[in-house]
């Protein structure tokens, strides 16, 4: 071992393998034989292994107090202090277990999902420096490197989504995932820097008491705090910023399992997971009103969609809301726990629909039909006896997202809810954001259930496809029964307590809360307690909406008793806003992205077109050579100047004293004038 | 110091004027084919400097020739800078398709002489020192932009850059007759000393003197609004000359602009303490720091609406130059080592971009984004170096780019409140700019068919200086302490006379 | 007296520098730069600066003006060609201009300037000639290399290459 401590050469190993896999493919995949796929996968199968290790560790040690730290020196120059480092606690070994888990099942599902595609070694080489630089994020002790693998989340999903690049839409969907994450990043890095500015360090621990110690506090932190949201507003496809994460969905369907479940989207809820303490009040209604307004949001897209990945896109959305609201109200160890739960049965869902889009495909290619859409959920229909492993699954994974007992969604979700009754119960003036948490609750088991019964129940709608329609193979339903499993709530209450609707198992007794360092924010316990006294009420509530929702679309989508159809009809408006998003890509393009783009555009005329068009008049020869500088190639023009009026020797020089004299370099000077007098009045007036 | 006991001092800048003189009077001895080998006495020649450089480094003097140099060791980084510079340019120049059938001899005893120029530059600490120098680099590169006199858009370049040099450097010398109207000397110290005897009634002669050598310094660094000059030379000019343009008399005239401004307009307890201000309460700082904004700012937006590489780059090392301005008026030793880093990352990055954009120039026969199609496929090695030298001049992690832009933003973040603004329109720009360098990047992975045949430039050359500059500019983005230490400890030259 | 001739002096070297600017023909433009240059050398008599009076006279009016007119004359019907001036900007030109003679004017008016003690004519050549053998004999030096230079760019770009 490297070091010694078993837990820094664990976390060094956990981060640098899967790097190592990349390098190697990246360099050498196409000659190796596979393409080197083997080699991705020891490699994430062993980091599995090493946070299973980590896991039977913590569970065996049993101290929700552990901490281990490391600190690596990296720049030290007074001021500049920067240091790379671990922090592992309970949360870092529960979230590398997440993601080497979900990693390591993407990894094995592509093994069958993505043969044959010409870019297999760069594929695996990808999913290492995605999963590379999650661990990063997950295991960082300081802003700073945080801010790095950031970075590389962002980078390395840009790769991943633009994978199959050929297509215009998964170019524009990559580009678009890339830049809008931008938006959020300077947010993130305002946040960063005003940290950084007030309390000289980016260390969290020095952060966390430099906040405590009011180094940093009042409007100033409030505004650092959302900075930092910001980032995770981005990354965790929040709005105003969710534009990004369905059209995300033209990746490979693995990926998107990966993206949705473990690294990209897990980021933003673990930023603020990791950061709980240091917003303040109003830093934390802002985000629990920007979390509960996406989840009721995005799930009203959801409603709408016919796209089997969008649905599922619109639904990460909005469950990503319930655990930013949770941050939001306090109760950030309910958030976390949803991402875990979370992890797994929306790593299955995307699983179950890869298999299903796969089943669909080798159908309709058989057919040699080109024209229909694998992912349309209209042409699917009673696949359950086709496909009765991916159809099982995914019902159970369906289960735990709607919230129904004995799996595990249904656990975070009711202490997300339990937590935002006891918020709105302290505050009542925020009263609304109950009604989101529980609004969403609704749609999402309606719409996840339309989801199941359009696909797996029902008549077939295109029966000829439907002939074709096989199993996917073990290499592609092992994963989904894993996941399924993990799906139900026995093993998140394990070894306290077998009771299915009382959290009191590992995951409680291990990951407690922390104070918050701001002053004025409720204390854990408070919270802790507050969600204890409002957890039966919760849980009564939020079964009644399950069984609405999932009811509804049981009458809606199963037995057809209510048209789906004559309900679009009577809400026509809300149905057209919902199928189409809210507009909101139109709004941008038209808001910020065309004005943008116009102003530039004004900038480069003044500053090039202006001097060059109506500067300069007469002088035939030489506009065309100004159209030759500005792109027109005019090879007429410029021989016939080269030979009017100077001498053959002098071509060159007497050439360029034409071009002069058109006026073009006065101009320049006389700008450079106009500068100065500018400059010198700005000058006068500061100095007066 | 007395002229000749100045000598032993000067070994740097004796071999590097000997270096011109050998290039030239060898080119006499080569056949017309062989006028290229003139380039191994100048590489040669150049490289003796830079151990010269080193070996005389560490010492501080100040005041060589009675008063008119200074050998300290800022001047040794930026003149380190300087030499690496030339000779990365003159090896790029070796396979510079462009230059073939043209006189190469006069070629590299012109660039040996700017390079003379440059360095002098960096050292100057009297006025009229500083002067001379500037016009051997003005000069000097008029003729490198012209150098292609076949071409027309060359010729129209350089009558360009000598115009509107001849009227910036007349600006300059009329705000220099005014200070020494003002004060009598010539030395930048003596000149401190004499302007902070002067009551607030010279404050506007003062003002206007400063503009007016802003002028001058201002187009050496191409700073809105004396910019106009820059796109259409570099445009014009052989690509390596832009590339050259493009750091080199950038990196020198930042070098004198610190010198200058910080000595002769800077208040006397200067560097080391933290109470460093300009002289007279001067608004001098204020008025870079507007000017890095409207550099930043108006280099960008016209960069993203160019359609060729090279255009693109010349307005982008435009807003370049808008932030390495930043670190000037928070007058902090954070500012100006957070400069010196950054020149130094982004001569890499420069270079390197140029570097490629020449060879695609040379190889595809175009500079429109739509020449570098498929490359990235084509020739993956060019692709991957382009793409790091694009994201590390956007100035992302983990790249050298983002380590320079990070201590510039951090020194003017340190500097308080007064400049939070700028550090804001400082950000903003660096994400404006990812749209502009990630095109690039776009077109040579998503556009353009793709090739399975993958092949590596012909030349040994090319493919050696373009690993020279791509791994330094990746592997300084994770390890960059030693150039930190370098930077910092190249700070004191305020030794007083 | 003495400020009545200073004042002639100074409009015919403004005056002609102005027809250098704006006549049409380039002859006639090089031809009003003679009395610029001129004009520029009484005010270096005003200034009893004998020695850089008679370099004027010398470099700028026997050679560089001389060379001037002889590239005009030799120049192939360039004699004959117009000059426009459709590109003077005269109206943002003419309010940059005046705005400059303004602050330039007002900072000539208001500002401290060193003044010489010793008003009375000396011999300027030899104090000249200490200074750039002794103060600034770098410049003077590396002046050197920039006219070498100079001259090899010169060279360069005027030499006729039959290959180019």
């Amino acid at each position: 071992m490297i070091t010694g401590n078993f837990y820094t050469d664990a976390s060094l190993v956990i981060l640098f393998l899967p790097l190592l896999g990349f390098v190697i493919n990246i360099l050498f995949g196409k000659k190796l034989p596979r393409q080197g796929d083997w080699i991705s996968i020891s490699a994430i199968l062993t980091t599995l292994v090493l946070a299973l290790i980590l896991f039977a560790i913590m569970l065996k040690n049993w101290d929700y107090k552990f901490s281990h730290e490391v600190i690596m020196p990296w720049i030290d120059m007074g001021a500049f202090k920067i240091e790379l480092g671990f922090w592992v606690d309970n949360i870092t070994i529960v979230m590398l277990l997440v993601v080497a888990l979900i990693s390591s099942m993407t990894h094995i599902f592509s093994l069958e999902y993505m043969k044959g595609d010409i870019r297999y070694n760069r594929y695996y080489a990808y999913l290492g420096l995605f999963t590379f630089s999650m661990n990063g994020i997950v295991l960082a002790n300081n802003l700073m490197s945080l801010y790095i693998f950031w970075e590389l989340v962002g980078v390395s999903s840009y790769l991943l989504i633009g994978h199959w690049f050929e297509k215009n839409s998964a170019a524009d969907a990559s580009k678009k995932a890339f830049l809008t994450n931008r938006v959020g990043d300077i947010g993130f890095f305002i946040g960063i820097m005003l940290m950084f500015t007030a309390i000289g360090s980016f260390n969290f621990q020095d952060v966390f008491a430099g906040v405590s110690d009011g180094e940093i506090k009042g409007n100033l932190l409030t505004l650092a705090g959302l900075g930092l949201f910001m980032g995770a507003v981005g990354k965790s496809s929040q709005f105003p910023l969710h534009i990004w994460l369905p059209d995300a969905m033209e990746g490979p369907t693995p990926v998107s399992a990966l993206m949705h479940a473990a690294t990209m989207v897990a980021a933003g809820v673990y930023l603020t997971v990791r950061l709980f303490p240091i917003f303040t009040p109003d830093a934390l209604v802002t985000i629990a009103y920007v979390g509960g307004f996406t989840a009721i949001f995005a799930a009203t897209i959801a409603i709408t969609q016919n796209d089997i990945k969008k649905v599922l896109a619109y639904s990460t959305v909005s469950q990503l809301g319930y655990m930013i609201l949770a941050v939001g109200v306090g109760n950030y160890t309910a958030a976390f726990f949803h991402l875990l739960t979370h992890a797994m049965f929306k790593a299955c869902l995307f699983y179950g629909s890869g298999s299903v889009i796969h089943a669909m495909h080798h159908s309709l290619h058989n057919l040699h039909d080109h024209d229909t859409d694998p992912q349309d959920m209209r042409n699917m229909g009673g696949f359950h006896k086709k496909m009765p492993i991916t159809s099982t699954t995914m019902t159970l994974a369906t289960l735990a997202i709607a919230g129904v007992p004995l799996f595990s969604g249904f656990l975070s979700k009711d202490a997300i809810l339990a937590g935002t009754l006891y918020f709105v119960d302290q505050n009542p003036q925020h009263m609304i954001l109950a009604f989101f948490g529980f609004g969403a609750a609704a749609i999402t088991a309606f719409y996840m259930f339309r989801l199941i019964f359009l696909t797996f129940h029902g008549e077939p709608k295109m029966p000829k496809v439907f002939e074709g329609i096989h199993e996917s193979p073990s290499l592609m339903t092992a994963p989904l029964v894993i996941l399924a499993a993990l799906s139900t709530y026995i093993f998140y209450t394990l070894p306290i307590n077998l009771i299915p609707w009382k959290d009191y198992g590992w995951f409680t007794k291990l990951i407690k809360a922390k104070d918050s360092v701001v002053a004025g924010t409720p204390s854990a316990k408070e919270i802790y307690d507050g969600v204890h006294y409002m957890h039966d009420l919760a849980l009564v509530l939020s079964l009644t909406v399950a069984s609405i929702g999932i009811g509804l679309s049981f009458l809606m989508y199963y037995r057809s008793t209510i048209s789906s159809k004559s309900w679009a009809k009577r809400f026509g408006t809300f149905y057209r806003l919902s199928l189409n998003k809210y507009y909101f890509d139109e709004i941008y393009n038209r808001v910020f992205y065309q004005p943008f783009l116009k102003f530039c555009n004004i900038v480069a005329i003044i500053d090039w077109d202006l001097y060059d068009k109506y500067f300069i008049n007469g002088f035939g020869h030489v506009t065309k050579l100004l159209s030759k500088v500005t792109g027109q190639v005019d090879y007429d023009g410029l021989d016939q100047t080269l030979v009017d009026g100077v001498g053959r020797s002098a071509g060159g020089l007497g050439k360029g004293l034409k071009n002069i004299q058109t006026g073009r370099l006065q101009n320049y000077m006389l700008f450079a004038l106009i500068g100065v007098i500018i400059i010198l009045i700005v000058q006068y007036s500061v100095i007066l | 110091m007395s002229n000749l006991e100045s000598l032993k001092f000067f070994w740097p800048e004796l071999i590097l004027s000997a270096t011109a003189l050998i290039a030239i009077l060898s080119d006499l001895i080569y056949e017309r084919k062989d006028s290229h080998k003139v380039s191994f006495w100048a590489i040669g020649g150049l490289l003796l400097t830079f151990i010269t450089i080193r070996l005389f480094g560490g010492s501080s003097i100040n005041g060589l020739f009675m008063g008119t140099m200074a050998l300290d060791p800022f001047s040794e980084f930026f003149k380190i800078l300087i030499v690496l510079s030339t000779i990365i340019v003159m090896l790029m120049s070796f396979n510079s398709s462009e230059l073939d059938g043209y006189r190469k001899g006069e070629y590299y005893t012109i660039m040996s002489i700017m390079a003379f120029g440059l360095v002098m530059m960096t050292s100057a600490i009297d006025v009229l020192m500083f002067y001379v120098a500037i016009e051997i680099v003005s000069i000097m590169s008029f003729f490198l932009a012209g150098y292609l006199k076949r071409n027309p858009n060359s010729n129209e370049a350089s009558l360009k850059y000598v115009i509107y040099g001849a009227f910036s450097s007349g600006v300059m010398l009329y705000g220099l007759s005014i200070l020494f109207g003002l004060t009598g000397e010539t030395n930048f110290f003596a000149i401190k000393n004499a302007i902070s005897q002067l009551g607030p009634d010279s404050n506007l002669a003062l003002i206007l003197s400063i503009v007016f050598i802003l002028v001058g310094l201002g187009y050496k660094i191409s700073a809105v609004p004396f910019h106009f000059w820059t796109p259409d030379v570099y445009e014009g000019s052989p690509t390596s000359i832009t590339a050259y343009l493009s750091v080199a008399p950038k990196a020198a005239g930042f070098a004198l602009i610190i010198r200058f401004f910080n000595i002769a307009f800077g208040s006397n307890s200067a560097m080391g303490s933290d109470e460093w201000s300009s002289l007279n309460s001067l608004p001098w700082p204020f008025l870079i720091a507007l000017l890095s904004a409207a550099t930043m700012t108006i280099g960008n937006l016209v960069a993203i609406q160019q359609q060729s590489v090279k255009r693109m780059l010349a307005y982008s090392s435009i807003a370049h130059a808008g932030y390495m301005m930043m670190a000037i008026p928070v007058m902090s030793q954070s500012g100006i080592y957070g400069l010196m880093i950054y020149l130094f990352m982004y001569m890499l990055m420069n270079l390197g971009a140029f570097f490629v954009v020449m060879y695609v120039q040379d190889k595809f026969d175009g500079e429109n984004f739509d020449a570098f199609n498929g490359l990235g496929w084509k020739m993956p090695l060019l692709g991957i170096s382009m793409t790091l030298f694009m994201v590390a001049l956007t100035g992302l992690p983990p790249t050298s780019g983002f380590v320079g832009k990070f201590y510039i933003f951090a020194a003017v973040i340190e500097a308080g409140n007064q400049y939070y603004w700028l550090a804001f329109v400082g950000v903003i720009n660096s994400v404006v700019s990812l749209y502009y360098y990630i095109k690039v990047v776009r077109h040579m992975y998503f556009e353009g068919e793709r090739s399975d045949i993958v092949s590596l430039p012909e030349s040994k050359l090319t493919t050696s200086l373009v690993l020279v500059l791509a791994l330094p500019t990746f592997f300084l983005g994770w390890y960059f302490s030693p150039l930190v230490e370098w930077a910092n400890n190249s700070l004191n030259f305020f030794l007083g006379i | 007296m003495a400020d009545i001739v200073f004042w002639f002096v100074a409009f015919i070297t403004v005056f002609s520098a102005g027809m250098v600017v704006t006549s049409k023909s380039l002859l006639y433009s090089a031809y009003s730069l003679l009395f610029t240059f001129l004009g520029v050398t009484g005010l270096y008599i005003f200034l009893w600066a004998d020695f850089l009076a008679v370099v004027q006279v010398v470099v700028y009016i026997g050679g560089i003006l001389v060379l001037i007119i002889f590239g005009i004359m030799l120049t192939n019907k360039i004699t004959s060609v117009n000059i426009s001036h459709s590109s003077m900007q005269k109206g943002v030109g003419a309010v940059v201009a005046i705005g400059f003679i303004a602050s330039l004017g007002y900072m000539a008016i208001s500002s401290p300037w060193l003044q010489a003690a010793n008003t009375e004519p000396a011999e300027t050549t030899a104090s000249i000639g200490r200074l750039l053998l002794m103060d600034y004999l770098l410049p003077f030096e590396v002046a050197s290399l920039l006219l070498l230079g100079a001259l090899i760019g010169a060279t360069t770009l005027s030499r006729k290459d039959e290959d180019g």
